[in-house]
């Protein structure tokens, strides 16, 4: 994927100006940045949510020529985890919710297919989340509703994955199981892009991109020395790194 | 596993509905009467049959409206009046009765239900034009509650000015079953199988935005669209209902809560179950107007908001005692 | 011999003739414009308003009613027939049971549509002044087959000159507030109530120009000053509390007439009774103003 002096506008604000950024196919990529840099409003960009000048394209094809229902099929999109507990939805199961991300590959009659049973199970089962299959989705806890969420994601059965802070709302057991599920995807060739704000996680990353005040500050693969000293100075030279075992880890000065 | 369930619940509503269809034929001004041959069959059935069907048919476009307010608005306090529906038909009959002696001909051809109906479908367009289309839930939301007051307002006026309809027009706020006859249930019958088909054909839309709005778009659906489609469905089934009944009350709002343990969370299942639901709720309660205090009639939407109103205090008990992960 | 039986013979064939052209269909239009037909006089008919239910009486065709409405009491023969409704809850299929020939409603009844619909004849009439109900006790009378519209009539406009002979010309020229119902809605000179009031030669403090049955600013009743106050609805004690009234003379002199039910049902019906309502009224009058000699 690869943006071409791309501006994005929330409302008649242009949030971000000027972007060219390259998203190695197959590879994390993480978008990452100080508080209002804009990353959320690119990676909504680049869902198609937002208005935006310039070009954005996966594969040299323009954003614009793919159609809703192609583009929903080449591009799922994970929600930062809120806690939606609307007592509304008191009764929708969990195989219900992850069957929802068939709904790009459906007729306009959205009748489940084989196909469909079989990418949900398959998503259940990646996310370890099957024997919860039937359960209403408000019973459960923050972090298996997160792995269900992830798992609606997986069904779209997409090549790219934007997920908007996915890792905010889990206790370290959980983002350590999330961190695992990624890699699964990586290795299934996946293009993942992740909004992050935690640094020690988007250090992990192939690559990384740094927003800072609406315009890009550095992009470059985490093997790059110069991405350590980029990052350093997108925060004003407040943070330091410290290596602790095989991670990178951000701390304040 | 699931679709047995599900044909099982529908089947065991639809016997419940007919079981009602069939008690209101033969209960009537003289309490239960079960002697048929006493009374006059072929006029009976020509007063009690297309009232009863008619009282099951308006509440199930009430429910399927309502159904369809709280799902598209995610509220559970939405009904199917919210979008100036209402005060947008009272209007309508107003305008009707107040011009009435004018005599003109296409007066006589629209009648008070097509002054009702017409007047609901303008509420609605109203708010949509207020609200700029729709952008978002609680702009619409909104302008739903100034056009009511508005109309309503145009309303409160009129009556000033001609106190003389005020009887008319109050017998029609309360809702009334007593005028129903097979035009009426021929109209409705054909309103409900449109919209319950089209409601029922795009109702994964609502399944789709309860996961939010970002990710309902990135699914691919046209969401603009089909959320006014079924604002469309909203107006079409609401004024439908209300020409033929009046404003009955609680139907729209209670019917999909009646209904929502049933319907297991899936919208395709809650809007049908949401629209057989009112049926059943309006039926009933007209089977008690008619007979508790026969041969005196108490309004149907006394009796609606009776029933609807103990049934959300029992819900609202329900939930502040009940145990919530 | 012959003779006499050929002169019986035809003058019963005269008979049956003349029977022949009165049983001849009579049609009969009602205050909608709709012509409504009768083979022969109806034998059941429904009346769903008290005005019409009296005037069928007094034309002496009670025996005929098989229902009346909620409202309908007098007289009291008829105040163990089924009650049929108000005017928002009327039974319908009650009505189809007692299978009338026709039903007399005013124009602005919803059921009309409903009726005409299950094969019923309705007649609407619409009685607001004292020419409408001259007209409908005559086509009444051409419906149900009965000639008394004119007696009947007469008898009023006779009540009424007793009623006017017996005030005094002190008491002619007493100005007067009639109030319907407290909201407040008040009896103008272009009602029947008006009428009877311009007959008995008393002064309605309420302007022609506000049309029959206005609903008034308080106040207004405060700068008129009328000598007598008539409640047809009885709240007496909430008019000292009037702002303002108080200090209006009919008040403070308790120059208030006030009616008792039965008398309300007489006066706000524009009905046979009318002239019963102008000797009620002018009673009134009369015992008021002489006690305030």
């Amino acid at each position: 994927m690869k943006t071409c002096q791309l501006t994005v506008y929330r409302g008649p604000c242009a949030i971000l100006s000027d972007l060219n950024i390259d998203i190695p196919q197959g590879k994390w990529t993480s978008i990452i940045g100080p508080n209002g840099a804009g990353k959320s409003s690119l990676l909504q960009a680049m869902a198609g949510l937002l208005k935006w000048d310039g070009s954005i394209t996966i594969d040299k094809v323009h954003l614009s020529a793919f159609t809703p229902k192609d583009l929903a099929k080449k591009i799922a999109w994970l929600d930062q985890g809120s806690s939606n507990s609307e007592e509304f939805d008191d009764f929708f199961s969990v195989y219900d919710t992850v069957m929802l991300g068939r709904i790009p590959h459906q007729g306009w009659l959205h009748l489940p297919s084989d196909a469909d049973h079989i990418s949900v199970e398959s998503a259940l089962q990646q996310t370890d989340a099957w024997h919860l299959r039937h359960r209403p989705l408000q019973q459960l806890s923050g972090g298996e509703r997160q792995r269900v969420l992830l798992a609606r994601m997986l069904a779209v059965d997409s090549d790219i994955l934007l997920m908007d802070e996915p890792l905010a709302n889990l206790d370290p057991p959980h983002q350590s199981d999330f961190l695992k599920w990624q890699g699964d995807l990586l290795t299934q060739g996946k293009t993942l892009v992740t909004v992050l704000h935690e640094i020690h996680f988007a250090l992990r990353a192939d690559h990384l991109v740094m927003l800072s005040k609406g315009k890009l500050h550095f992009q470059g693969s985490n093997q790059d020395p110069r991405t350590h000293q980029a990052l350093i100075e997108l925060f004003d030279g407040r943070i330091r790194l410290e290596k602790l075992g095989d991670d990178w880890v951000a701390l304040p000065k | 596993m699931q679709k047995n369930y599900f044909l099982g619940k529908l089947f065991a509503l639809l016997i419940l509905s007919a079981a009602l269809v069939l008690m209101g034929t033969l209960l009537g001004s003289m309490g239960a009467s079960w002697n048929l041959s006493e009374t006059d069959q072929t006029v009976l059935f020509d007063i009690r049959l297309p009232r009863s069907l008619g009282a099951y048919l308006a509440g199930a476009l009430l429910g399927l409206a309502g159904g369809i307010a709280q799902s598209l608005f995610r509220n559970p306090l939405a009904d199917p009046y919210l979008l100036g529906s209402a005060s947008g038909a009272l209007l309508g009959v107003g305008g009707i009765l107040c011009f009435a002696y004018l005599g003109n001909s296409w007066l006589e051809i629209i009648g008070l239900n097509g002054g009702a109906f017409l007047g609901a479908l303008f509420g609605v367009m109203a708010s949509l034009l207020l609200a700029g289309g729709y952008r978002s839930s609680l702009r619409l939301l909104l302008s739903g509650v100034v056009i009511s007051v508005i109309l309503g307002a145009a309303n409160s006026l009129f009556t000033f000015i001609r106190p003389d309809l005020f009887q008319s027009i109050q017998s029609f706020m309360l809702g009334n079953t007593t005028l129903l006859n097979w035009p009426g249930v021929e109209i409705m019958a054909i309103a409900l199988l449109i919209c319950l088909l089209i409601s029922v054909i795009i109702s994964p839309v609502l399944d789709a935005l309860s996961l939010g709005e970002n990710t309902a778009r990135t699914l691919g659906l046209p969401l603009d669209q089909l959320r006014l489609i079924l604002i469309g469905i909203l107006a079409l089934a609401t004024g439908c209902a209300v020409a033929q009944t009046g404003l009955v009350a609680f139907v729209g709002l209670a019917a999909p809560h009646l209904v929502r343990k049933f319907s297991g969370g899936r919208q395709r299942v809650q809007l049908l179950f949401s629209s057989l639901g009112g049926g059943i709720l309006l039926l009933s309660s007209d089977l008690i107007a008619r007979t508790l205090f026969a041969p005196i009639e108490i309004p149907v939407g006394v009796v609606t908001a009776v029933l609807g109103g103990l049934y959300l205090l029992i819900l609202l008990r329900r939930t502040s005692l009940g145990v919530r992960s | 011999m012959l003779y006499r039986y050929l002169a019986i013979g035809f003058a019963l064939f005269l008979l049956g003739l003349s029977l022949g052209i009165f049983a001849a269909p009579v049609s009969v239009t009602d205050d909608r414009g709709v012509s409504v037909v009768f083979d022969k006089p109806p034998q059941r008919v429904v009346s769903l308003l008290p005005s019409l239910t009296e005037s069928v009486c007094a034309l002496g065709k009670c025996s005929t009613l098989v229902g009346i409405d909620r409202f309908s009491n007098w007289p009291k023969s008829i105040q163990g027939l089924p009650k049929l409704g108000g005017i928002g809850d009327i039974n319908i299929e009650r009505i189809v049971q007692l299978k009338p020939d026709v039903v007399l409603l005013e124009k602005a009844s919803p059921v009309i549509a409903r009726l005409n619909g299950l094969g019923i004849k309705t007649f609407a009439l619409d009685v607001k002044s004292m020419n409408d109900e001259e007209r409908a006790l005559q086509k009444l009378d051409a419906v149900l087959g009965s000639s008394e519209s004119t007696r009947v009539w007469n008898q009023i406009q006779q009540e009424i000159m007793r009623a006017s002979k017996q005030l005094s010309s002190r008491e002619k020229n007493t100005s007067v507030y009639f109030e319907v119902n407290p909201a407040p809605f008040a009896a103008g000179s272009t009602s029947f109530i008006g009428e009877i009031l311009s007959r008995l030669n008393l002064v309605n403090i309420i302007p022609k120009s506000l049309g029959p049955f206005p609903k008034i600013n308080p106040e207004f009743v405060v700068q008129a000053k009328p000598d007598v106050i008539l409640l047809a609805e009885s709240t007496v004690a909430d008019i000292q509390k009037r702002p303002g009234w108080s200090s209006i003379p009919a008040v403070s002199d308790n120059r208030i007439c006030v009616f008792t039910g039965e008398q309300n049902d007489v006066l706000v019906r524009p009905g046979p009774r009318m002239g019963e309502a102008a000797l009620i009224i002018s009673q009134c009058i009369q015992e008021k103003m002489s006690s305030s000699q």
